[in-house]
């Protein structure tokens, strides 16, 4: 598994690009205390002004500077580690909860899941951006700059609305997965020896259950990914959205809230020319590239391991084969195909 | 009978739980979880699941408040229609292209493969912002000015909405069909009509193609919640004069409750009919 990926170029490739942007991220905030610089006018040799905010991408600043003067590709590099943490996190978050509420529901009958799922049916209708909206807009929208409440509030509110929205559909499809394989044969034959819950789950069930988890794992990020971007563009930025004279702004250098951000101005201005609204949105969707790159690249590399183990086609014929030409009928067959010849007095 | 009154209790407890989601937006005041004020929401909700009809919405254009019910017959036909007819457009397409790697040999389906799961992976938002770019291009280069890039008040957008759903719609449907054809390929119930002489085309239209309906359905019931998503933001963003739009713009609880029951109920009626018109056959059972 890990010398699959190892050897996978593509897996490799999108792995160092996300883990270099994380670390420069993280960098930065360490060694420049999370500092964005801002560029005001600029000026020639001469003293002749020669651009004003936003300026345009040139070989000092990478990706131009926004109408405050802020260095786009800094703000980008700053904004990662925010983007991606809080997905990451909403992500294990849901997962975790989600598997300490379906594995037991898994273990009971027909009946009890059966009415689970017709309980948590409601939830798999309504965009969830739709009602993320409506629950955070009146607690983060501050009208005055000075009276925003300390972050870790705001943080943590956000975060566990994110976790509680999603977690219906990913118990559901958890549960699914489970009760699937606890028909298969080997299940059964634990069950049967007298496994305990416990020792079936930790045993039998979890090898099996990680590779389905990874994968779940990395389409909740992307789908957290995609609420923010939407909850961004209806005006609610994580962390919060200040109401100023001149319009909103959101609170942290984030993507998805920059994207929303520079987007409102945008409309308002003339298409295409405006560069800061590109960034965050070719950012944010190079980003949902690459996770669902890493995504599919991650199943590949298990189902070739599930390949490993399985008795190939070549030895079932010839085990079939061997089974058609028996003189005998009740000699053995191996599963690799060879005769079991026995000893027994004809 | 007993299927009724199990799809009836099924009806009654989900439309229970489509109020209490309804009611969720009260349950955060002021950055806490208060509990008190979430049960209050849903006994307000419950009472006015008895007055529907007197639910108010603020009309900007009126400048006063109108009743909501007659005004939501055009927005739900706006929703409708874009909803629709990408579904029907993009499941045309993602059945051709069944058929065509089906019938397709081994190197063919390989390029197929790789260049569906590469689409797959872009995002929507990618599709809405190119595809506005790309309307605005070709306006500013050949002066070709047919292509709505967003709606106003009285003026319906329908092309570039309809094109964007459809591509988000389709990849998806591409993945699932790939994989359940190749999976379906060596069946042996196939095998057997191959051996009896049966035309591809008939193998795959015939044989093949009736195994995966239900299942395909039971897929797509499943994901519409990222379908949902999407149309969502194409409305938001094409200022489409949808019912999810309204829903943004007037992010109030009755509303938001007389959406999920228009949402819900037609959805509803989507799985009886399903459940009742493919035959048994088709889902597997004899």
């Amino acid at each position: 598994m890990r010398r699959t990926l190892l050897r996978d170029p593509i897996f490799m490739i999108g792995f160092v690009i996300f883990a270099s942007l994380l670390l420069l991220s993280i960098g930065n905030t360490v060694f420049r205390d999370g500092q964005v610089d801002q560029f005001l006018n600029r000026y020639s040799d001469e003293g002749r002004l020669i651009g004003i905010p936003p300026l345009e991408p040139s070989k000092d600043q990478w990706l131009g500077t926004d109408r405050a003067g802020n260095d786009l590709f800094q703000m980008m590099i700053e904004g990662f580690k925010w983007t991606v943490g809080i997905c990451a996190t909403v992500a294990l978050g849901r997962m975790a909860i989600g598997l300490l509420i379906g594995i037991p529901l898994a273990f009971r009958g027909a009946r009890v899941n059966r009415i689970f799922k017709m309980v948590l049916d409601g939830f798999l209708i309504l965009p969830i951006s739709l009602l993320a909206m409506m629950m955070l807009f009146p607690s983060f929208f501050f009208a005055d700059s000075t009276m925003v409440p300390p972050l870790l509030d705001r943080v943590t509110l956000q975060l566990t609305v994110f976790v509680a929205l999603g977690l219906p559909a990913v118990t559901l499809y958890l549960i699914t997965e489970v009760r699937q394989l606890l028909k298969q044969e080997f299940m059964i034959v634990a069950e049967t020896l007298g496994g305990s819950v416990w020792h079936r789950t930790r045993r039998h069930l979890w090898p099996h259950l990680v590779p389905t988890l990874v994968i779940v794992i990395m389409q909740q990020f992307v789908q957290t990914l995609m609420l923010l971007i939407h909850l961004s563009l209806f005006g609610v930025f994580f962390g919060g959205t200040v109401f100023l004279f001149e319009g909103v702004r959101p609170t942290l250098f984030e993507w998805s809230s920059m994207f929303g951000f520079y987007f409102t101005q945008f409309t308002a201005t003339t298409w295409m020319t405006n560069h800061m609204f590109l960034v965050p949105a070719l950012g944010l969707s190079l980003l949902v590239f690459l996770s669902n790159l890493l995504t599919s690249r991650l199943e590949r590399a298990f189902r070739l391991r599930r390949q490993e183990a399985v008795v190939t086609e070549e030895t079932m014929s010839q085990a079939e084969a061997a089974a058609a030409s028996l003189a005998d009928p009740f000699t053995l067959v191996h599963a690799d195909g060879k005769l079991q010849h026995n000893s027994k007095p004809s | 009978m007993n299927w009724i009154a199990q799809k009836s209790a099924q009806f009654f407890i989900t439309i229970f739980v489509l109020i209490a989601i309804s009611a969720l937006p009260s349950l955060v005041v002021q950055l806490e979880f208060v509990p008190t004020n979430y049960w209050n929401g849903i006994q307000q909700q419950f009472s006015q699941l008895a007055k529907l009809d007197e639910i108010t919405y603020y009309n900007v254009t009126a400048q006063r408040e109108l009743p909501l019910l007659p005004d939501l017959a055009p927005l739900m036909k706006e929703t409708v229609i874009i909803f629709v007819t990408s579904l029907v457009v993009s499941v045309g397409f993602a059945l051709l292209y069944a058929y065509f790697f089906y019938r397709s040999g081994k190197r063919v389906r390989t390029v197929l493969q790789q260049t569906s799961q590469t689409l797959e992976m872009i995002p929507d938002l990618f599709w809405l912002i190119f595809s506005q770019f790309l309307a605005i291009t070709i306006y500013k280069k050949t002066g070709f000015d047919r292509i709505e890039v967003a709606g106003g008040f009285a003026e319906y957008i329908r092309f570039l909405p309809i094109v964007t759903l459809t591509l988000t719609i389709l990849f998806f449907f591409l993945k699932w069909l790939t994989k359940h054809i190749l999976e379906e390929e060596v069946s042996l119930f196939l095998e057997l009509a191959r051996a009896k002489g049966v035309r591809p085309a008939a193998l795959f239209w015939r044989h093949l193609l009736p195994n995966l309906v239900y299942r395909f359905y039971l897929f797509f019931r499943s994901n519409l919640i990222t379908v949902l998503s999407s149309l969502l933001i194409i409305e938001y963003l094409f200022n489409v004069q949808g019912i999810f739009r309204f829903a943004v713009y007037n992010p109030v609880m009755p509303i938001l409750l007389v959406i999920l029951l228009v949402v819900y109920i037609p959805i509803f009626m989507l799985d009886l009919l399903a459940e009742w018109l493919i035959p048994n056959a088709w889902k597997g059972g004899i």
